[in-house]
């Protein structure tokens, strides 16, 4: 019994440190832009597609990718700012979550054009590895995917801390006025937030796919868990984003193992329902907006 | 309504055309997308009522669509109760259900309303999934087929079919009509400009919320024992899809976002848009329907956030501007 817990606890922290790319993108893009983005999970999927390509193409290890997926999502990630989410900053709610809304909708229905619903994967030699440790089995694939996380969630943690841009990200958003009277240009500091943000999610795509299918829609998935690891950690806040999001991993993978293959999703909007019913503003308290 | 005369004649003449169609139009594809522009104009009528004069932009109301459609199902299936019954108790459990989600989503403004309004009515979907026992799980159920029974809401032909929602989307407009004349009209608009300020002149903010989303609701979930009607099946990818969600707030915001025709104005332009694609393309490529949407959606956002209606009052206000200035 302790055994199948902690292999569970195992399995879900493993793939929640996946989730946490993608909700600290959410998370940085809310803080820094306050804009909600509903096409991440999509730039894990074009992140998915772009290293599938270049593993069947040119037979290029998913790791290996990386030093391609991430600057690809990073430029998408300005133009994305420059062109459309610019345009609609400071208007009213509704061109704010449609724009993104509308955009997540394109992406996954030019792939389904593109590339048909049909389940991509990439089969490496580490693909079926496991360590075994005592009577638990941790997947080499899956080992890889969460400690590049974590390093790259590091690195931005010690980028915002440390680095003038990323002060000035902070500082953006702490307060974007007095930040523009401090003599930050907002607009290079939210094309910077999106592209790291969108280049974390293509880093999640490529972690994903030794060990998941890419699909036009598997976005979705991933981009539920952000915002579920986002309003539980409290909105705009990294580290409270990273706790969450491996605190979903675990809380889906303990889901699917006592309560039934198909039930993880339901224990996580439980978490997000119950949380909204007790703390609105998160677990770790700020104001709701 | 600021074209009396000229309106309701407009007005009278639009029914009488809507009234004759079936008579002309008698190609079953045809009644088909007739059928499918008023199911997507009256669940886009009733989103607006919360999305677009309250401004409470919610992507769940397959929630309650699918409740509607799942509570009519379950009781003429279990209890050999009529749809005609079933839909308005479908209603009921709707509008009951959009308590408790409303208190729980109303916690949270903008963005985070519409994420939770996705979560209730995807766990609503996983629910229906998961208890097969209680409703049929993933298979879903097919509805017996009783032949020509206007009772149990089963026809022979598509025209009734086609009146039936034809009736829905009346319903939906007069209380729309309604409402924006009312007291609670303006109480929405003046929440849907800014909530705070709303509540500082004394409106009771929360209470006006949760009624009209029981009113919202309400309408969506007769929809769902609609479309389980027409179509003879019913299981919860259908019946809580994430489109039906969608497409209830893309209409609305393509037409005009807190008007009263914007609704059936955008799912004319949209479902005719998706029709004619479909003819010239074919069903082969899956997405097309889609990616024009989506397009559609952009451009809207972009250059015209007022959608189509918003654009017809500016024409309309800068023709009576220069008419005035004579």
């Amino acid at each position: 019994m302790v055994e199948i817990v902690a292999q569970a606890v195992i399995n879900g922290l493993l793939i929640g440190g996946i989730y946490a790319l993608v909700s600290i993108g959410v998370t940085l893009i809310f803080g820094v832009v306050k804009i909600v983005n509903f096409a991440q999970g999509e730039f894990v999927m074009i992140g998915m597609y772009i290293t599938f390509f270049l593993a069947t193409q040119f037979g290029i290890d998913p790791i290996v990718s990386l030093i391609v997926s991430m600057p690809v999502l990073f430029v998408t990630g300005v133009l994305v700012q420059h062109f459309l989410i610019r345009r609609v900053l400071g208007l009213n709610d509704l061109p704010q979550i449609f724009l993104t809304f509308a955009l997540s909708l394109l992406i996954i229905n030019v792939a389904l054009m593109l590339f048909t619903a049909n389940y991509r994967t990439v089969h490496t030699w580490y693909s079926d590895e496991a360590f075994h440790v005592g009577g638990l089995y941790i997947p080499v694939a899956k080992l890889i995917a969460f400690v590049v996380a974590m390093l790259l969630s590091g690195i931005l943690w010690v980028f915002l801390r440390t680095t003038d841009l990323g002060k000035a990200m902070r500082a953006a958003s702490q307060n974007r006025d007095v930040a523009q009277l401090m003599g930050i240009n907002p607009n290079r500091v939210f094309a910077v937030a999106l592209g790291i943000a969108l280049a974390l999610a293509g880093a999640a795509g490529s972690l994903l796919m030794p060990f998941y299918p890419a699909y036009p829609m598997v976005g979705q998935v991933f981009i539920l868990m952000a915002f579920v690891a986002v309003v539980l950690g409290t909105l705009g806040n990294v580290i409270g984003a990273l706790v969450a999001s491996l605190l979903m991993g675990i809380a889906e993978s303990l889901g699917i193992q006592f309560i039934g293959a198909d039930s993880g999703l339901i224990v996580v909007f439980a978490l997000l329902l119950t949380t909204l019913a007790v703390r609105p503003s998160g677990l770790a308290g700020g104001g709701r907006r | 309504m600021r074209l009396r005369g000229w309106g309701g004649l407009v007005l009278a003449i639009a029914v009488a055309v809507m009234l004759l169609l079936p008579l002309v139009v008698t190609s079953s594809f045809a009644i088909d997308i007739l059928i499918r522009i008023l199911l997507f104009a009256f669940i886009g009528t009733a989103w607006n009522l919360l999305g677009g004069y309250a401004k409470q932009l919610s992507l769940g109301h397959a929630a309650f669509f699918g409740l509607g459609a799942y509570t009519s199902t379950l009781l003429q299936i279990d209890f050999g109760i009529s749809p005609w019954i079933g839909m308005v108790a479908g209603g009921v459990v709707g509008m009951l259900a959009s308590l408790p989600i409303g208190w729980l989503c109303f916690r949270l403004r903008g963005p985070y309303f519409t994420i939770a309004t996705i979560a209730t009515a995807q766990v609503l979907m996983l629910i229906f999934l998961k208890f097969r026992d209680f409703a049929w799980g993933a298979e879903g159920t097919t509805i017996p087929n009783l032949g020509n029974s206007p009772l149990m809401m089963q026809f022979d032909g598509k025209a009734p079919y086609y009146y039936i929602v034809l009736g829905l989307l009346a319903i939906a407009l007069v209380i729309t009509a309604a409402i924006e004349r009312s007291r609670i009209g303006y109480y929405l608009v003046a929440i849907g400009e800014d909530e705070d300020a709303a509540e500082a002149i004394g409106i009771n903010v929360p209470r006006v919320k949760r009624n009209i989303y029981m009113i919202s609701s309400f309408l969506t979930a007769l929809a769902g024992t609609f479309y389980t009607q027409y179509i003879y099946f019913i299981d919860p990818q259908t019946a809580f899809n994430f489109n039906i969600s969608i497409e209830a707030a893309l209409v609305s915001i393509v037409g005009g976002i807190g008007t009263l025709w914007g609704p059936m104005i955008g799912t004319v332009l949209l479902e005719t848009t998706s029709a004619l694609l479909q003819s010239w393309l074919g069903n082969s490529i899956g997405g097309v329907q889609l990616t024009v949407y989506s397009l559609i959606l952009m451009a809207v956002i972009l250059w015209r956030p007022t959608g189509i209606m918003g654009y017809v009052y500016e024409v309309y206000g800068r023709r009576r501007a220069r008419s005035a200035k004579g």
